[in-house]
């Protein structure tokens, strides 16, 4: 049997970031990735010869390359890359909107927002400043149990609706439970989106993910497509060997799952149902994503790079009643970044919440009307905020739940993974560790930097090797 | 390997790891960690890259003794004097 120092199954951010890590000092690493080509959640497709980014709305943390301690710039000294040489572009501004016109505008520059708050809620300026403040001194990496966002935010902001404003985009971009988020989890993503701010890679991701698999294969790397793993073997409390579908077996020393926990738990044999359902992510999504022609953004409202906007009152981050709903989404425009060409087309990209079980139970004849329905429901709506676009539509695709599932293994389409995250990585295995989306941080740059830091803390710090 | 060519070596590893690590006028009996703005990420790599190059494996209670230039090629020259 072949043997590794390390297997990382899934070639998604945080595996490939974990292999490059290990790579990089001299281990002898396997990738193994279940579909033909790399990404994950972040990948491509081609349709009609076009390339089209499936997770790409934009990347978080931003940070100019002189700032030596930011997230992203560490995340790039840890794998060896050169930020200098990696081109990004930031984003014009996006907007939050709720009922009663309110808005919020922000930027990668944080006095924008507060300047903003001021502007629409002068009477609760000064409670957010202070709240910016808290975020700013609190370390989230600490273990704690769940701390409830909502809860501190009402009694920090005095503000229900600015409370509400606030945690929509956050629970949208990185939030696994319904309703409500962890506190830690919540200043994660504050600091990412409204202190450090969206960017781009000025490349596509196609360019970004050949970036990273090149380096990983350079520093001696091996990655292995259509190769999915069924199970592992165990001998006394550790991992020895994954079997794959193919019933080829592989040892190594050990072993990092990025395949999400209940995936994790199904290739131990602890597929308890209860158990999985605990670790099963509720919160999954459609994108519908639009190629327009680009004279027309003269009559949309199109000068936002990210809108995130809420119609409904009460305003509730969840799983809907209904198969999609269209009453709150995300709409991008991911040509709206700074000193980006525009050429003859151009996206716009919308994700709604979705409920996976109402998309599960459709059979094949009865999901593309599904789809058909849903998009022209989301566009009534969409239409209402950006101007009509309807009937300008050069090319649409969209994907479910379903499709999430399919190409990821994502349990329900779960994009943002398990509820209950396992911080420390740790499985009943010695030699086994998760990293990626159910370790808990999310997101491209969040995946990357759970990778790094699983590595770092379990992989490279032992005597074992 | 003797002292200067250890010297050479951490120095060689430091601006391997940072590109921007400004190294000209390092005081080589004060603390790396403050004059390079190194985190203990970086200082996992300088432990990593030798245990890489050297097969030279140092266990976590002797990281305080890379702190400086100087304790880098105090700890390591016995233990790479046959590399
Ligand atoms: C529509 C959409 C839009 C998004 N937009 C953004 C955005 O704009 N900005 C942002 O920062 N993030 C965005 N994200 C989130 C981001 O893509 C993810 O958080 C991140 O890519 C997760 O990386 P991961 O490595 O943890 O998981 P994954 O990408 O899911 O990687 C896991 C890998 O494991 C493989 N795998 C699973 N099971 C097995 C098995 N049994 N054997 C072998 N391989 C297996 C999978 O195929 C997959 O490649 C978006 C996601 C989606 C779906």
């Amino acid at each position: 049997m072949v043997s590794y120092d390390h297997i990382i199954i899934g070639g998604g951010l945080s595996g490939l970031a974990a292999g490059i890590r290990l790579a990089r000092f001299g281990f002898k690493v396997l990738i193994l990735e279940q579909h033909s080509r790399p990404g994950g959640l972040n990948s491509y497709y081609y349709r009609q010869g076009r390339l089209f980014e499936t997770g790409l709305h934009a990347m978080t943390n931003f940070a100019d390359p002189g700032k030596k301690d930011a997230p992203l710039n560490r995340l790039f000294r840890q794998l060896k890359l050169s930020r200098k040489a990696f081109a990004t572009l930031q984003q014009q501004q996006s907007t939050i909107l709720f009922p009663g016109d309110r808005s919020l505008r922000f930027t990668n520059d944080p006095q924008v927002l507060i300047d903003e708050v001021a502007r629409l809620f002068p009477e609760s300026a000064e409670r957010f400043r202070k709240l910016v403040d808290l975020v700013v001194g609190h370390d989230p990496f600490q273990p704690r149990p769940f701390a409830s966002a909502r809860k501190i935010l009402t009694k920090e902001l005095a503000n229900e609706t600015l409370a509400d404003m606030l945690l929509w985009p956050l629970m949208m971009y990185g939030n696994s439970c319904e309703h409500d988020m962890d506190f830690d989890q919540f200043v994660i993503m504050f600091q990412s989106i409204f202190l450090e701010g969206f960017f781009r890679p000025e490349g596509t991701i196609k360019d970004f993910i050949d970036l990273l698999l090149n380096h990983y294969r350079d520093l001696g790397g091996e990655i292995r497509y259509l190769a999915p793993v069924k199970s592992v073997t165990q001998d006394a409390g550790r991992v020895r060997s994954v079997v794959l579908a193919s019933g080829e077996e592989l040892a190594a020393k050990f072993f990092l799952s990025t395949a999400g926990y209940p995936a994790t738990l199904v290739f131990l044999g602890q597929d308890d149902p209860s158990r999985l359902d605990q670790y099963s992510g509720k919160m999954s999504f459609v994108e519908l994503i639009y190629l327009i022609p680009s004279e027309i953004r003269s009559k949309l409202r199109a000068e936002d790079t990210i809108i995130f906007y809420n119609f409904d009152s009460p305003f509730d981050y969840c799983c809907p009643d209904e198969a999609v709903n269209v009453n709150c989404g995300v709409i991008c425009f991911p040509e709206n970044f700074q000193d980006l060409t525009i050429g003859n087309e151009c996206q716009v990209r919308v994700t709604h919440p979705a409920n996976y079980h109402h998309w599960k139970k459709l059979s094949q004849d009865e999901y593309y009307p599904m789809k058909s329905l849903w998009a022209k429901r989301s566009e009534a709506v969409v239409g209402k905020i950006i101007g009509n676009y309807s009937q300008n539509i050069v090319y649409q695709d969209s994907f479910t739940p379903i499709t999430i599932e399919r190409y990821t293994g994502k349990v329900n389409g779960a994009i943002y993974g398990s509820p209950e995250k396992i911080r420390d990585g740790r499985t009943s295995m010695s030699n086994l560790f998760v990293a990626g989306t159910d370790q808990g941080y999310l997101g491209i740059v969040g995946a990357m930097l759970s990778g790094v830091t699983m590595v770092n803390q379990h992989l490279l710090q032992t005597s074992e090797h | 390997m003797n002292k200067e060519e250890i010297r050479d070596v951490i120095l060689e590893i430091i601006q391997d790891i940072d590109e921007d690590a400004d190294i000209s006028d390092l005081q080589s009996d004060l603390p790396l960690r403050d004059q390079l703005d190194l985190d203990s990420m970086d200082f996992l790599d300088i432990v990593m890259e030798l245990r890489k190059r050297y097969k030279l494996q140092i266990p976590e209670a002797d990281y305080p003794e890379l702190a400086s230039l100087d304790s880098c090629v105090a700890y390591l020259e016995p233990r790479l004097k046959d590399s």
